[in-house]
């Protein structure tokens, strides 16, 4: 908590360089252990580093219930030759471990070196420009000031409505350094912090029992809950919603028109378009993308975005974790595909196509692979309230728990808060539906998209191969013509 | 690359084990406890016939919980440096402070038994000694069967994956236990179709012992029946009609009962079963049963997080639901015994499944005595809510017509719920198989609505 930085190996001389407090390993060092990772024929060999620190906090039945303290460290080595990849990691940061999870690494390409074995001199490219914009830096607050931020959030569920009969609120900060380190020559460092407030409200009535879910955050400081969106908000939309689905009817079933709200209904785009623009799925043939590069795939009302460059948001990020400057990367165009999401490993295997800076990973644990960040779909130009007036009878989905998709464009996603809508009217709230379409099919059938975009929550994570990574979605208000609502009858 | 011979020294863990908790109680906790986690992984992927990847690492990490003045602090941490842990020990009591009593918080008393890890047979000293060769042959063998079928046109890759674990736990209450355990997988997923018609799927063995893992013939004869049988689907029209669940997704709502059945989520109402103990709450074909002591199984372990003996629990009797699933924490809250489910600060499951009863059918028997109905292969999507025991579900399946499978359907959804589901299982087959720590078999339900066009 308020110890400051730690460093992993108290019995070496304290440097003035951060990776060098938080690692314990100087550039030498790190270029020694490049080398021996590439001694067995590697072309390509970087070190990963990671220092994290979290705290965490849980407020149930009335009480801080408990708070939590988490310390991660470790490294990943990974080697690459041709399209094989070796990888190794550690948390033991002594050099006879670091060394020996280099030749782990190394042993990948079973051969002999080709290349001059010492990489170049490793130069620190780390921007001081931020894009992490904190006033109050979490890691640096008293856990007496987090615990009000809490308290404000569950007591405004709990006193919401007499309904309201449990809330559970968690607050969660961490702080990430990472430091990478590649044969290139490269060296650079990020320093990553993350806040997430959060609330669940159970309400009953009459033996009718639903929840609610709100939250907020992003890569902010405590101001954040104070000058943007207030813990109190957080604790009545998640105490709303559950009040709201007490009176919600079943969903209908079938094939009908949809409506969705601004803001977190992105998660369309993130399933129906953005995972199968990951090049990984793209270089192996396996999504339904692979062959459609510069050709039409929707309406020409859709044009996807996926941003990292966004200021402060949770998907956001400097560097990535391979240690390249991300760019906003334009996906689809008009309805025509115009791009992929690369990591260093699938722009070279496609040909040395442009990197985007969308290479990922979880932790040190873990191997990047191309991901999302902020993935939205640009504004267009209709009214709302015009959206939702031009349908007769159709689903309106206004809060979203979640999606998944398949290579062959199958998809769905979850709907926690729906609304039928009559005579272009929102009407009865709808409960528990999921919409499952493929995604062509889906991206042709957009005919309306409004002029609000707006992002989600700032509370989502995104799973891929066993991986978890921190995403935002965004979208405007748009129509689908027709799509099929899973519902009951 | 050589197999690794060598066990790791184990007396170095449950050292640090205990001297945390001694440092801990030196600063002021009333309780504490501390696991400690030594794990070492393999893992090859193979794609195409070529090693994709390659990964081998060790890694450790430290659990704590502190207790003082019914407060109660949790700290980890994978940096093991004596000088991290002890700042997060002095850092959690201070930290404790900060929170409100609880009446009951606290660490469970001493065990009375004690189960002998050695009785549960979960460690397989054969894999590490498997040398690498051998490890990446396997994975490379099972793609190359399965991409000799014509109709698979892409492949996901194949994986072989090991893990060896050892976990030790120390509480001030003076238990000291600890326990190793192996894993090992073999598994393949498959594309079959044209570019813009494909259909996917996959099939692994996970075990604890080599010996038991399905062969690279077997996961690959699997994985391509799975893909094939989904080729030239149709859409249908939606519909009420009786689901057949085959165990991959019995499984899979085994998981959604198994959250809805922990003393947690009573005590915190995110569970429709609230309020329901001792009450019928499903037919007589329903017996649901959480066992820690299955020899060999992966679920299997001989104490939980409390220090507690695991144990065998029936939650649910032949449609009575028995017993919820709890911590030491949950069932004081409750005013239960603890079910020996502690993992880590929550609830986890044992071998949860649903147990065949006498004479029950096969799988072929549910899908003959089936008129008209789907039975569901996969699901894509997450849309279960405990607090009412809905479900709602994107799904692949095989329609089903005068007792024979017809042709396979897609895009379709299915929804229902859990409580009426249990009400109306019609049939549970005598395929049961733990293909994970949650299992079932096949298992037949009267009506859900299946959600098309």
């Amino acid at each position: 908590m308020g110890d400051g930085k730690t460093r992993a190996h108290p019995l070496k001389p304290a440097a003035p360089l951060p990776y060098v407090d938080h690692f314990g390993l100087s550039p030498s060092d790190l270029r020694a252990v490049l080398s021996l990772a590439l001694s067995s024929g590697g072309e390509f060999a970087e070190i990963f580093m990671e220092h994290s620190t979290y705290d965490f906090i849980n407020m149930e039945e009335d009480i801080i219930k408990e708070t939590a303290e988490a310390v991660g460290l470790g490294l990943g080595i990974r080697v690459v030759r041709g399209d094989r990849t070796g990888f190794g990691y550690t948390n033991d940061l002594s050099m006879d471990k670091v060394r020996k999870t280099a030749q782990t690494a190394a042993a990948i390409a079973r051969g002999k070196a080709a290349h001059p074995l010492m990489p170049p001199p490793l130069r620190d490219r780390t921007s001081r420009a931020s894009r992490y914009l904190v006033r109050r830096p979490a890691d640096k607050a008293s856990l007496a000031e987090k615990i009000g931020l809490v308290r404000e959030a569950y007591d405004a569920a709990r006193f919401f409505d007499p309904r309201i009969v449990k809330v559970k609120v968690h607050h969660s900060d961490s702080l990430v350094h990472i430091c990478i380190a590649n044969s290139e020559g490269l060296l650079v460092r990020d320093t990553r912090p993350m806040v997430k407030l959060a609330c669940v409200a159970i309400s009953e009535d009459g033996g009718k029992r639903e929840s609610g879910y709100w939250g907020s955050g992003g890569r902010v400081g405590l101001e954040f809950f104070r000058d943007v969106r207030a813990p109190r908000e957080i604790g009545e939309e998640a105490a709303r919603e559950a009040i709201v689905l007490l009176g919600a009817v079943d969903p209908p079933a079938g094939e009908m028109p949809i409506v969705l709200a601004p803001g977190h209904s992105g998660v369309l785009i993130h399933e129906a378009v953005g995972h199968l623009l990951e090049a990984d799925f793209n270089r192996k043939k396996t999504s339904i993308f692979w062959n459609k590069m510069g050709k039409r795939i929707g309406s020409d009302l859709v044009t996807i975005y996926d941003d990292p460059t966004i200021p402060s948001y949770r998907g956001s990020y400097n560097i990535d974790d391979e240690g390249t400057a991300p760019r906003r990367t334009l996906l689809i165009e008009r309805g025509v595909v115009r791009g992929l999401l690369q990591d260093k490993l699938s722009a070279r295997l496609m040909g040395g196509a442009a990197l985007t800076g969308h290479g990922r990973r979880q932790d040190y644990s873990h191997w990047p692979i191309p991901r999302m960040s902020n993935t939205y779909i640009a504004p267009g130009v209709d009214a709302p309230d015009d959206i939702l007036r031009s349908v007769r009878k159709g689903f309106y989905v206004a809060s979203l728990s979640g999606g998944q998709v398949e290579d062959s464009g199958k998809f769905t996603f979850s709907v926690s808060l729906g609304y039928l809508i009559e005579d272009g009217q929102m009407t009865a709230p709808v409960k528990q539906a999921t919409l499952i379409g493929t995604n062509i099919d889906i991206l042709q059938k957009i005919d309306r998209v409004g002029g609000d975009l707006a992002f989600g929550l700032q509370t989502g994570t995104c799973s891929k191969d066993g991986q978890d990574v921190p995403v935002t979605d965004g979208c405007p208000t748009l129509r689908i013509a027709g799509m099929t609502v899973g519902g009951r009858s | 690359m050589k197999g690794r011979k060598t066990a790791r020294p184990a007396p170095a863990l449950r050292d640090l084990a205990e001297e945390l908790v001694a440092y801990a109680r030196s600063c002021g906790a009333d309780e504490a406890e501390v696991s400690v986690v030594d794990g070492y992984e393999f893992n090859v992927d193979v794609r195409k016939g070529r090693i994709e990847a390659l990964i081998e690492a060790g890694s450790r990490s430290a659990g704590l919980r502190v207790i003082r003045d019914k407060k109660t602090a949790y700290a980890s941490s994978s940096d093991l440096e004596r000088a991290t842990l002890r700042r997060l020990v002095r850092n959690a009591v201070r930290r404790a402070e900060l929170g409100n009593p609880d009446e009951f918080a606290g660490l469970a008393p001493p065990a009375k038994e004690r189960i002998e890890a050695a009785s549960l047979n979960l460690h397989d000293p054969s894999i590490a000694a498997l040398d690498s060769r051998t490890k990446i042959a396997l994975a490379r063998e099972t793609e190359r069967l399965a991409l000799r079928d014509k109709r698979i046109t892409n492949s996901y890759g194949a994986t072989f994956a090991t893990n060896e674990i050892r976990s030790v736990l120390a509480l001030t209450n003076g238990f000291i236990g600890e326990y190793e355990q192996t894993y090992c997988g073999l598994g393949v997923g498959l594309q079959a179709g044209d570019t813009d018609h494909r259909v996917e799927d996959s099939w692994s063995s996970s075990k604890r012992h080599f010996k038991d893992l399905e062969s690279p013939e077997e996961v690959a004869r699997k994985a391509v029946e799975r893909t094939v049988r989904q080729l030239n689907p149709r859409k249908i029209k939606t519909r009420n009609v009786p689901v057949i669940f085959e165990p991959t997704q019995t499984s899979w709502l085994l998981g959604f009962l198994f959250g809805c059945v922990t003393g947690t989520a009573v005590y915190q109402k995110t569970t429709f079963l609230e309020g329901k103990l001792g009450q019928r709450i499903g037919n007589e074909r329903v017996t649901v049963v959480d066992d820690a002591l299955i020899p060999g199984a992966l679920g299997s372990h001989p104490f939980d997080s409390d220090g507690l003996a695991c144990r065998r629990t029936v939650v649910i009797d032949q449609g009575v639901l028995r017993s919820y699933l709890c911590n030491y924490y949950a069932a004081r809250k409750l005013g239960l015994a603890s079910t020996g489910s502690a993992d880590g600060g929550g609830v986890g499951p044992a071998n949860f499944y649903l147990r065949p009863g006498p004479g029950a059918p096969t799988a072929e028997d549910i899908v003959a005595g089936t008129k008209t109905g789907l039975l569901l292969i996969r699901t894509l999507g997450h849309g279960l809510n405990s607090v009412t025991g809905d479900i709602s579900r994107g799904a692949f399946g095989l329609w089903i017509e005068d007792g024979r499978i017809a042709y396979p359907v897609t895009e379709i959804t299915i929804a229902g719920n859990l409580g009426r589901i249990l009400e109306t299982i019609e049939a549970v087959g005598r395929d049961l198989e733990f293909l994970g720590p949650i299992a079932g078999p096949t298992i037949k339900v009267a009506e859900m609505t299946v959600g098309g066009q």
